[in-house]
C-alpha cells in the first residue's frame, strides 16, 4: 500500500472521530452488562501502588482502588487529555482559604467485601493514613512536598493544610499514580500491599485470581458505589512481555486489547489494519514529547544564537510527513500538543519569535552560527537510548541529518537503558542528547520540572531568574484563570529561547477488537474508571 | 569413584566462589543505578537517598557482597528482589519446573532428531540423504532460535489469524493442555540446538564404524542394524553426550528468550525481567544457582561416560 492511500485512509479515521459523530454513536447504542474483557500487556513489578512508580502497577491498582477525587473518563471526558477534577471518594471539597482544603467523603462506601476488611464503609482515617503512608514511602512523595498535615474533622470530613499556596495539588490527588486510598488494617494484618490477596479497595473491580507471570483476572464489583457500573463481569490480563506476541494475540483474536491502553504506533497500526481490517483503530494524539537537551549552562549551549540555529534546523513538517504519515503534531512543546485547556499554541504567537520554536529556515541558521563564531561547523555528541519504540531511532537520525546541513556534526552516543536513565534522562550528559519524556498530567510537570533549577527534569539546566518567577507564580495561583494567564505568559515567554528543541509528536492508534464499545482513551494511569464505562457487544 | 566425586565437589566450591565474584561485580559495573532506574523521571534527591537506603545499597560493595554470600550459607537465604521485595528462592522454586520442563523437551527433541539425522547420515554416507542431513544441520545451526521464535509467533497470526501462545497451565494441573502449550516453543528451540548434535552424532559414528571392531562384528556376520545401533552407537555417543553436557546452559540462557517470547513464566522470564530492572539480587542469585546446578550436571555427565564406556576408570 503507498503512501497516499494510506494518507486518505488516515483522515477518514481522524473524521470518524470527530466528538459529534462518536455521541451520536454512543446514544445509539445502550451499554450491555458482561462479558470478560481480556488484554495482553506486560507484568506488573510490584502490587503496592505507593511503593512502585511503575505505570504499570498503577494501571493494575486503579482497577482495584480509588482516590480522593480523579478525572473524568468514559461519557464524563471531553477529550483525552480531559483533566477536569470529578469526585471519587470525595464528593465534595472546598478551599477554606489558599493553603486548608477540605474534603467531604461519600457515606456507604464500602472497601471490597475480603478478609481483613470485610466491606468495611470507607472513612476519613483511611485518607489520612493514606496520604501520609504516600508522603512518607512513594517515589512521587516530591508531589505532595507542599502539604503540611492531614488531619480527620470527622468520619466524612479530612483537612488537608498546606505551608504555602499550591495550584497543582487536585490535580496530582487526582493522578491514579499518586495518591490512592487503602484500607488502613490490611498493612497491621496481612503485613504489606505488594500481595493480591492485599489488593482490598473501593474501586470498580476486585482481584479474583492472580498467577504470577501468567495473568491477573479481575472481576467485577457488585457494591462498586457508582451505579449500575461496571458494564463488564471481569477484565484478564494476559501477561505477555513481548511486544510481537502482544500484537500476534491480537491478531489472532485471543485477547481484546494488544496494550493496556490500545496502543499502536501508526506503523503498527496500519500493518494490523491489513490483516486485521475489522479492528477499530482512533489516532489520537497523546501527551507525549520528543526532544533534543542541551547543556544550556555550557558552551556552545549556553549562546542563544546556537540553541535557535538548532531549532531553525529541524524541518518539522517534512520530519511530520516522512515518518508520521502527516498525522502528528509539530507544534509539541514546551506544554505537549494534546494538552489544550493550557496549550498557547505557536499560531497565536509573535511569528517573529515563533519561528525560534517551529519554524524552519537553515540559512538564518547558519547565519546565527556563524555570529555566534562557529562558522566552521561544530561538532557535538547526542546521547541516547536507541530502544525507545519506533519511530524513536528514525528520530535520531532525522536529528543528525538536519542538524548536518546546517554544519552541526553529531556523533552519536548510545546508552544502554539502565546508564541512559540513570544519568543523560536526569541531565547527568555532556552537552546534548534526545529523547522522550514520561506523560504527566499536570502542566506544572511540563514547566516547573523541566525549566526550575535543580528539579531532575530540567535537563537542559534551564537558570533563567526571569522565568523562575513566572513558575512559581503559576504554582502558587489558586485561581484558575489567572494561572492560566501566568501559563500562557510563561509560553509566550519561552517561545524564543529555545531551551529545548522539540521534534513532531506521532499519534498512537487507540485500537481494540470491534466488540469492544465505550473505550474511549483517557492520558494517564486510570485504567479501571477508562474500563468502568467499557462494554462488550457480543 | 567416592575420591572422584569428593575431589570434584571439593573443586566446585572455588568455582562457585568465582562465579558469585563474578556476578556480584559484573552487575554492578554495568552502567546504570537500580535506584534511579526505580524512580525514572522521578528522581528526587530525599527520594533516591531513602531509597538507596533502604535498599541496603549506600553500604559498601564488599558489605553488600558479603551480607549476600553470608545470607546463603547462614540461613539459606538467597534475598529479595529489589522491585517485586519477595524472596528470590520461593519465585525460583515456583518457576523452575517450567524451564526444567522446557529444558527437558527441548533435549529430548534436540537430541531426539539430531541422533536420527546423524545416524543416517554416517551410515549413508555421501548419499542423498546425507547432504539432505548435512544441509538441513547446517540450516539449523545458522537459523537462530529467537528469530525462529518470532516468525513463529507472528506468521500464522498474519496468514491464518491464529497464534502458538497461550495461557500457561502447569503439568499437574493439565498434562494435555501443557504438553500442548510447551511442544511449539520446545520444538523450535530443540530444532535449532539438533544442529550440532547432528554433526557431532555423525563423525563421531563415522570414526567408530571404520574401527577394528566394527570390522569383526562385520566378518561375524551380524546385520547392519545390530552393528550401528548396539556395537557402534554406544561408544559413538560419548561426544555426543558431553556436548548436551556442555549445552546445558544454553538450554538455560536460551529459556530467557523462549519463554519471554512465548510467554511461560520460568526461571528464564524471570531473569530477563530482573535483568531489564537492574535487579541485582535476583540476578547474582538465580545465576548462582544456575552455575551451581551446571556444575552438578557436569558431575552426572561425567559419570555417565562409565556406563556408556567400561574402560573409563575415575582415580
Amino acid at each position: 500500500m503507498g503512501r497516499r492511500p494510506l494518507a486518505v485512509y488516515a483522515s477518514v479515521l481522524l473524521a470518524a472521530v470527530l466528538p459529534t459523530l462518536s455521541t451520536t454513536d454512543a446514544l445509539a447504542q445502550t451499554p450491555k452488562r458482561g462479558g470478560v474483557l481480556r488484554i495482553a500487556d506486560r507484568e506488573a513489578p510490584n502490587l503496592d501502588p505507593h511503593l512502585s512508580v511503575s505505570f504499570l502497577t498503577h494501571s493494575w491498582s486503579s482497577m482495584v482502588y480509588s482516590q480522593l477525587v480523579r478525572f473524568p473518563h468514559g461519557p464524563e471526558q471531553k477529550h483525552p487529555a480531559d483533566f477536569t477534577i470529578v469526585p471519587d471518594l470525595a464528593e465534595k471539597w472546598e478551599y477554606k482559604n489558599p493553603t486548608t482544603l477540605v474534603f467531604t467523603l461519600r457515606k456507604g462506601v464500602k472497601f471490597h467485601n475480603k478478609p481483613p476488611v470485610n466491606g468495611r464503609e470507607v472513612t476519613a482515617d483511611d485518607v489520612k493514613y493514606s496520604v501520609e503512608r504516600f508522603m512518607a514511602k512513594s517515589g512521587f512523595r516530591s508531589r505532595l512536598e507542599p502539604v503540611q498535615s492531614v488531619d480527620v474533622v470527622d468520619r466524612y470530613t479530612v483537612r488537608m493544610t498546606l505551608k504555602e499556596p499550591y495550584a497543582p495539588l487536585l490535580n496530582h490527588l487526582a493522578n491514579a499514580a499518586y495518591v490512592v486510598i487503602l484500607p488502613r488494617e490490611v498493612e497491621d494484618k496481612l503485613k504489606d500491599f505488594n500481595r493480591p490477596e492485599a489488593m482490598i479497595g473501593t474501586g470498580p473491580f476486585m482481584v479474583k485470581a492472580y498467577q504470577k507471570g501468567v495473568q491477573i483476572a479481575f472481576e467485577r464489583n457488585p457494591d462498586y458505589f457508582m451505579k449500575d457500573l461496571p458494564y463488564l463481569d471481569g477484565v484478564v490480563i494476559e501477561i505477555t512481555p513481548d511486544s510481537t506476541a502482544r500484537l500476534s494475540l491480537l491478531r489472532a483474536g485471543k485477547v481484546d486489547l494488544g496494550h493496556m491502553w490500545g496502543y499502536l504506533v501508526p506503523e503498527e497500526a496500519k500493518s494490523l489494519k491489513q490483516t486485521n481490517p475489522e479492528m477499530v483503530m482512533t489516532p489520537t494524539l497523546t501527551i507525549g514529547q520528543g526532544m533534543i537537551y542541551m547543556r544550556t549552562d555550557q558552551p556552545p549551549f549556553n549562546d542563544i544564537r546556537v540553541r535557535r540555529a538548532m531549532s531553525l534546523a529541524i524541518d518539522r513538517k517534512a520530519w511530520n510527513d516522512s515518518i508520521h504519515y502527516g498525522e502528528g503534531c509539530i507544534d509539541a512543546g514546551p506544554v505537549p500538543c494534546a494538552m489544550k485547556e493550557w496549550k498557547l499554541e505557536a499560531s497565536k504567537l509573535d511569528p517573529a519569535k515563533a519561528k525560534y520554536l517551529i519554524g524552519y529556515d537553515p540559512t538564518e541558521a547558519r547565519q546565527l552560527l556563524a555570529q555566534a563564531g562557529y562558522g566552521q561547523g561544530l561538532t557535538v555528541p547526542m546521547f541516547h537510548w536507541p530502544g525507545y519504540a519506533p519511530p524513536w531511532r528514525t528520530n535520531y537520525d532525522l536529528a543528525a541529518d538536519n542538524l548536518g546541513k546546517i554544519g552541526i556534526t553529531v556523533e552519536f552516543k548510545p546508552e544502554e537503558y539502565g546508564k541512559y536513565i540513570s544519568t543523560t534522562y536526569l541531565g547527568k550528559y555532556d552537552k546534548m542528547a534526545m529523547g522522550p519524556i514520561t506523560p504527566f498530567s499536570e502542566v506544572d510537570d511540563w514547566l516547573y520540572s523541566a525549566f526550575f533549577p535543580e528539579q531532575p527534569n530540567n535537563r537542559s539546566h534551564v537558570a533563567d531568574a526571569e522565568l523562575n518567577k513566572m513558575l512559581l507564580a503559576q504554582r502558587r495561583e489558586m485561581d484558575p484563570k489567572k494561572r492560566l494567564a501566568i501559563v500562557h505568559d510563561i509560553q509566550r515567554y519561552l517561545v524564543d529561547k529555545a531551551y529545548y528543541v522539540y521534534v513532531p509528536h506521532p499519534p498512537q492508534y487507540i485500537t481494540h477488537a470491534p466488540h469492544v464499545k465505550g473505550m474511549k482513551y483517557k492520558d494517564g494511569f486510570g485504567l479501571g474508571p477508562r474500563l468502568m464505562f467499557t462494554w462488550l457487544d457480543r | 569413584m567416592r575420591q572422584y566425586v569428593l575431589r570434584r565437589l571439593a573443586l566446585a566450591v572455588p568455582t562457585l566462589v568465582l562465579v558469585s565474584v563474578i556476578v556480584f561485580s559484573i552487575m554492578r559495573l554495568m552502567p546504570g543505578d537500580v535506584v534511579i532506574r526505580m524512580v525514572e523521571g522521578h528522581a528526587y534527591a530525599p527520594t533516591v537517598d531513602a531509597l538507596r537506603k533502604e535498599l541496603g545499597l549506600d553500604r559498601p560493595a564488599h558489605v553488600q557482597y558479603l551480607e549476600w554470600v553470608g545470607g546463603i550459607l547462614l540461613r539459606g537465604d538467597f534475598g529479595s528482589s529489589y522491585w517485586t521485595r519477595q524472596p528470590i528462592w520461593d519465585e525460583f522454586i515456583r518457576r523452575f519446573p517450567v524451564t526444567l520442563e522446557l529444558a527437558a523437551l527441548t533435549i529430548l527433541t534436540s537430541v531426539s532428531i539430531g541422533i536420527l539425522v546423524g545416524i543416517v547420515s554416517a551410515v549413508r554416507q555421501d548419499t542423498a540423504s546425507d547432504y539432505v542431513g548435512r544441509i538441513l544441520a547446517i540450516l539449523a545451526l545458522s537459523v537462530p532460535y529467537f528469530g525462529l521464535a518470532v516468525l513463529v509467533v507472528v506468521l500464522p497470526a498474519i496468514y491464518f489469524k491464529w497464534t502458538p501462545l497461550w495461557t500457561y497451565v502447569a503439568f499437574t494441573a493439565d498434562p494435555i493442555e501443557n504438553l500442548k502449550i510447551m511442544s511449539i516453543p520446545a520444538l523450535v528451540f530443540g530444532v535449532t540446538r539438533a544442529g550440532p548434535i547432528m554433526r557431532i552424532m555423525r563423525s563421531a559414528l563415522l570414526e567408530v564404524l571404520r574401527q577394528d571392531y566394527i570390522r569383526t562384528a562385520w566378518s561375524k556376520g551380524l546385520p547392519e542394524r545390530a552393528i550401528v545401533l548396539r556395537h557402534a552407537l554406544k561408544n559413538a555417543l560419548i561426544p555426543v553426550v558431553s556436548l548436551v553436557g556442555l549445552q546445558t546452559p544454553l538450554y538455560i540462557g536460551g529459556s530467557v528468550i523462549i519463554e519471554a517470547i512465548f510467554r511461560l513464566p520460568g526461571v528464564g522470564l524471570f531473569f530477563f525481567e530482573a535483568l531489564t530492572r537492574l535487579d541485582y539480587p535476583v540476578v547474582q542469585s538465580v545465576n548462582l544457582i544456575v552455575a551451581a546446578m551446571v556444575v552438578g550436571l557436569n558431575l552426572v555427565i561425567d559419570l555417565s561416560y562409565a556406563f556408556l564406556d567400561p574402560r573409563i576408570r575415575y582415580r
